[in-house]
């Protein structure tokens, strides 16, 4: 009775597990996989990012007058114009899952890519397993230093990581100090999963380079009921500059309880993540004027790149909300990853690994200020330059670097 | 580390353990009543903090107005949860711990996916409300003024639920219920009313809490994850059983989760309040009052 | 002599043998490595519950922590392995008899305490570990510990590709967990937890007796808890504070053998083969659209079942059908 239960079982998931790969046998799409977290905790992170990815595979698939890779045509010239098809997956933050699923949209979804994830964690399995099938993964959001360094030979990332953010962070607090600005002290905050860590490392290093002294270091339990104990101490050390490292949950805490205890630092330079959210600023925004982030991607582009505003209107209509910093990534990491494969001709993921390791985009051609889109022999590109935000009258400007702001920075904050 | 910043921690924890000691009363009287850990008392504050957003956001109620409002709701919850649910599980003879933990826990993972699927994982929060982000200070100590509301309510609650179940008939019942309920039985006293008015009222004190913690807190799906194994913790150190111990659990929890703050990584700040629940029950393996 | 007893102990011996013999076949039929995939788990899973059933379920002592003891295995094999270069072999069997030994360090004062009290215990000492190693600079800290993959070996017990290995390492760690508590059941130790179960106030004058039987149950239950957290580590070979110790695992590690049939010993398999499959489906087909229905369809089934069969599915096949319900 048990045997053949358990044999029943079994023979099902063997043919619903079948029955993908017989429909499918007629299409010619492009097949992608895209893996974020679809419920839990950062759900709400998964959802904008399948509108991102969705409006990037529109206007892959459709004619768009932009000066974008894909966007002129339909679909993928170098195909025959076969479409780009996109399928999600929820890792649900956990690496086995995430890479359970990763499996399964390689070996069952017959995907020639991955995009993906958020969570660093996730992203460590996941290119693991990708460079097992030799399958390129491309690194949409992913911001941990170490990710890179791992000598993987099928992992991208076209953006920046907590290194290079950092030492924006940084160049930008030297070209203050030049102006004759008073930044001694600074006080980090940081929660204590990979991001916060990695980000807490970062500034750290380069702090104790550059000539900084860091006053407060606090390292608190990401989703804490409470945080008046740990803002107390920021506030007893009252440093010139506080740089949260901070998710949107945490964020909305923090600023929340720096209202209540009465605290208020000169400067604000966040670590991006939750402050760079629509929720944290609907959340807490009147108390955040002047507050400022490092970023990705600056929607005031738009002036001088008008196709940036055009397609922060399209993702606006699926979703609501203005492009931002993980959104616009997201965005990017498949134009870059449709580019590559367009460009091999060939869903082999051996060609589109060369295709992507020569892939040499300029930044005009993006929706990012970026100088170009070039990957380095570990996959990382090094020209993502980072730009700090600064939120002002309700808009994000960028104030820095000098090439790409429209705008003094305002120090202090009000 | 200044006498300021010691006593400021002191008296946030304080404010802070209050509120605990209020969402965890709930569950105490529960347990008191029956002998259930109810594993879904983080998403019963969920779904009251849910409750107050939307009062606020299509009819601009205030939280303090929906506040009894909302109790109301949850105490309706409460009494559904316990006769469509929970009357099974305590029908089991064979494991009967062991379905209810995992009755409740699966009922706190549909809850968590129903709220996910109607309001969406979106982060919200209560912009304006008369109380939020207000705060008084006292000699250079801050007390935000929805957690001091909250403290009062607290207070508050403990003494009514006190002579409630003290002076009251109904909460003699639910004495007597919870001693033999055979023998209640025998008196006329319906069982599963008595316990699906307890349920009520369990959910009741936990809405009161959602409505003032969404004041000041953020509302999303998970959002009682944070606050459930406190809330436990709040009440085994109390002593199950015992309203009380809940309070005085709460206030235990508070302030040594400050103080921890102050000489460890405030990362590592539970791991004093786990400490002090080790100690206590390995000295009163019963808790600090409980009577089970 | 032979009683019923005797012969329905030698009839679960013999089915035992059977369905791992059947077990070991089917991989080489299933080649699909989603399914694959999931058989692993499942085996891992039913290994996992029957080792928790060991001390929850028999013993009766409710632990919702056994995260503790999947951790400390996973973290000692990938520990030794990356920074000394030993083995996992022996990380294994380090990994066990450092979680045994602390099982029976927290037993002596945990085991006096009763019900909830314990559990909630139980739960709090697994968090206290898992910040501990989420703040733990050497141990990696947050960033976890990634364990090079260099090539198939058995030798360091790592494949790329092939499932193979990990399915009958983890049926064959299922296996040992069954027969543990096979063995157990008709042993001395056995006979206390019975006596104890049915006669609660017996314990008290069986008192020194018990309670050695109990440190017993959580050191056999922990070591082998901590193997398949060892295997865990290889098999996913990359594990952070939050995969390995996090309180989801100590639930997970419970629900089958609560759903199957807490105390028996075809309920955790009978579980682990019905809701681990569950799991994996409901969130690969149903959670990509992003509106948590596949929480919901899961947490209703929990629900509907641990209602509908209190003593568990493990019941619908027994032929003396006790009376479970009022």
């Amino acid at each position: 009775m048990i045997i053949s239960r358990r044999n029943v079982l079994l023979g099902a998931t063997a043919s619903a597990a079948l029955l993908p790969i017989a429909a499918r046998a007629q299409t010619s799409d492009v097949v992608i996989g895209v893996i974020y977290p679809l419920s839990g905790a950062s759900a709400q992170i998964g959802v904008d990012a399948q509108k991102a990815f969705e409006t990037a595979a529109e206007i892959i698939n459709k004619n768009f007058d932009f000066e974008l890779p894909l966007a002129r045509g339909d679909g993928l010239p170098g195909l025959g114009g076969a479409r780009i098809r996109l399928v999600f997956a929820d890792h649900q933050a956990d690496p086995q899952k995430g890479r359970a699923e990763a499996e399964r949209l390689i070996t069952q979804e017959k995907v020639c890519a991955v995009i993906g994830t958020y969570q660093s964690a996730v992203a460590v399995t996941v290119s693991q397993i990708c460079e097992r099938y030799q399958i390129p993964f491309l690194s949409a959001d992913n911001s941990s230093p170490s990710l890179h360094r791992r000598g993987l030979k099928f992992y991208f990332r076209a953006s920046p990581h907590d290194e290079m953010y950092s030492k924006a962070m940084f160049d930008f607090f030297d070209a203050m100090r030049k102006k004759g600005v008073k930044i001694d002290t600074l006080s980090l905050f940081h929660e204590d999963t990979i991001f916060g860590t990695d980000s807490g490392n970062a500034q750290t290093k380069l702090a104790s380079e550059r000539g900084y002294k860091v006053i407060s270091d606090i390292k608190y339990r990401a989703n804490s009921p409470s945080l008046s104990a740990e803002v107390q101490q920021l506030k007893a050390a009252n440093a010139d500059v506080l740089m949260p490292s901070s998710y949107t949950t945490d964020g909305i805490l923090l600023v929340k309880t720096m209202g209540e205890l009465g605290y208020r630092p000169p400067a604000i330079v966040a670590q991006d993540a939750g402050f760079s959210e629509k929720a944290l600023y609907d959340a807490v925004g009147d108390k955040l004027e002047g507050v400022i982030s490092r970023g990705t991607f600056s929607l005031d582009l738009a002036a001088k790149r008008p196709m940036v505003g055009k397609i922060n209107d399209m993702f606006k209509q699926k979703s609501g909300k203005d492009l931002n910093d993980y959104s616009s990534r997201q965005f990017m990491a498949l134009i870059v990853m449709a580019d590559a494969i367009n460009r091999a001709k060939s869903i082999d993921g051996e060609k589109i690994r060369e295709a992507l390791v020569a892939t040499d985009l300029p930044g005009e051609e993006t929706i990012m200020p970026w100088k170009r889109i070039k990957f380095d022999e570990m996959g990382q590109n090094n020209d993502a330059d980072p730009v700090l935000l600064q939120y002002v009258g309700g808009k994000f400007v960028t104030i820095f670097p000098p090439q790409a702001a429209v705008a003094e920075a305002v120090w202090p904050m009000k | 580390m200044t006498a300021e910043t010691i006593v400021q921690s002191l008296a946030s924890g304080l404010l802070m353990g209050l509120l605990y000691g209020l969402i965890a009363v709930g569950l105490a009287l529960i347990f008191g009543l029956m002998d259930v850990v109810n594993f879904a008392h983080g998403e019963f504050l969920m779904i009251a903090m849910y409750a107050t957003f939307f009062l606020f956001a299509f009819f601009a109620v205030d939280p303090l107005l929906s506040a009894p409002l909302v109790a109301a709701a949850l105490f309706m919850f409460g009494a559904v949860v316990y006769l469509l649910v929970v009357r099974f599980a305590m029908r089991a003879k064979a494991n009967a711990g062991m379905v209810q933990i995992f009755s409740t826990f699966g009922l706190a993972i549909v809850m968590r996916g129903l709220a996910q699927f109607f309001f969406t994982p979106d982060y919200r929060s209560i912009t304006h409300s008369w109380l939020g982000g207000k705060t008084v200070s006292i000699a250079g100590i801050f007390l935000p003024v929805p957690q001091l509301f909250g403290a009062l309510v607290a207070i508050a609650a403990f003494v009514a639920l006190w002579f409630f179940i003290n002076r009251t008939d109904f909460g003699r019942a639910l004495e007597a219920t919870r001693e033999d309920a055979g023998a209640v039985a025998l008196v006329g006293i319906d069982k599963n009313r008595v316990f699906a008015l307890g349920w009520g009222l369990g959910a009741a004190l936990v809405g009161l809490a959602g409505a003032i913690m969404a004041i000041f807190f953020y509302i999303y799906p998970d959002v009682g994850a944070s606050f459930a194994l406190i809330a436990y913790v709040t009440v085994a150190l109390g002593g199950f059983g015992s309203v009380f111990g809940a309070f005085a659990g709460g206030l235990v929890v508070g302030l040594v989760e400050a103080t921890t703050a102050l000489v460890l990584p405030p990362s590592l700040k539970s791991v004093g309040i786990y400490a002090v629940y080790l100690l206590v029950v390995f000295v009163r393996p019963r808790g600090l009052f409980g009577s089970l | 002599m032979d009683t019923a007893f005797a012969q329905r102990r030698r009839r679960d011996l013999i089915v035992a043998a059977c369905l791992a013999a059947i077990a070991a076949l089917v991989p080489l039929f299933v080649k699909d490595v989603y399914v694959q995939n999931i058989m692993v788990l499942t085996l891992m899973y039913a290994a996992l519950s029957q080792s928790w059933n060991i001390l929850s379920g028999y013993c009766g002592q409710i632990s919702l922590g056994h995260a503790l003891y999947f951790g400390l295995g996973a973290y000692t094999t990938a520990l030794l392995f990356t920074k000394f270069g030993v083995l996992p072999w022996f990380g294994m069997l380090g990994g066990g008899l450092i979680s045994a030994a602390i099982a029976l360090a927290l037993g002596y004062p945990c085991f006096r305490l009763r019900g909830h009290y314990f559990v909630i215990a139980t739960i709090v000492i697994a968090e206290t570990a898992l910040l501990l190693f989420q703040n733990w600079e050497w141990a990696g800290a947050a960033l976890g510990i990634d364990i090079p993959v260099r090539g198939d070996s058995w030798l360091k017990f790592q494949f790329t590709r092939s499932k193979l290995p990990y399915f009958y390492f983890a049926l064959v760690l299922a296996c040992i967990a069954w027969f543990v508590t096979w063995w157990l059941e008709d042993s001395k130790w056995g006979y206390w937890w019975r006596a104890v179960k049915d006669n609660p106030d017996a314990a008290e004058s069986l008192g020194v007796v018990v309670f050695n039987s109990k440190m017993g149950a959580a050191a056999v239950s922990a070591f082998l808890t901590a193997v398949g957290g060892s295997f865990y580590a290889q098999f996913v070979s990359y594990i952070d504070p939050e995969s390995v110790m996090g309180f989801q695992f100590s639930l997970l590690m419970a629900l089958p053998a609560v759903l199957g049939g807490i105390g028996t010993l075809w309920g955790p398999v009978l579980g682990a083969l019905i809701l681990i499959p569950l799991t994996e489906l409901t969130r690969s087909f149903i959670g990509g659209s992003g509106r948590g229905v596949d929480l919901i369809v899961y947490g209703a089934l929990i629900v509907l079942i641990s209602l509908a069969r209190p003593q568990g599915l493990v019941g619908l096949f027994s032929r003396r059908r006790k009376e479970a319900v009022r």
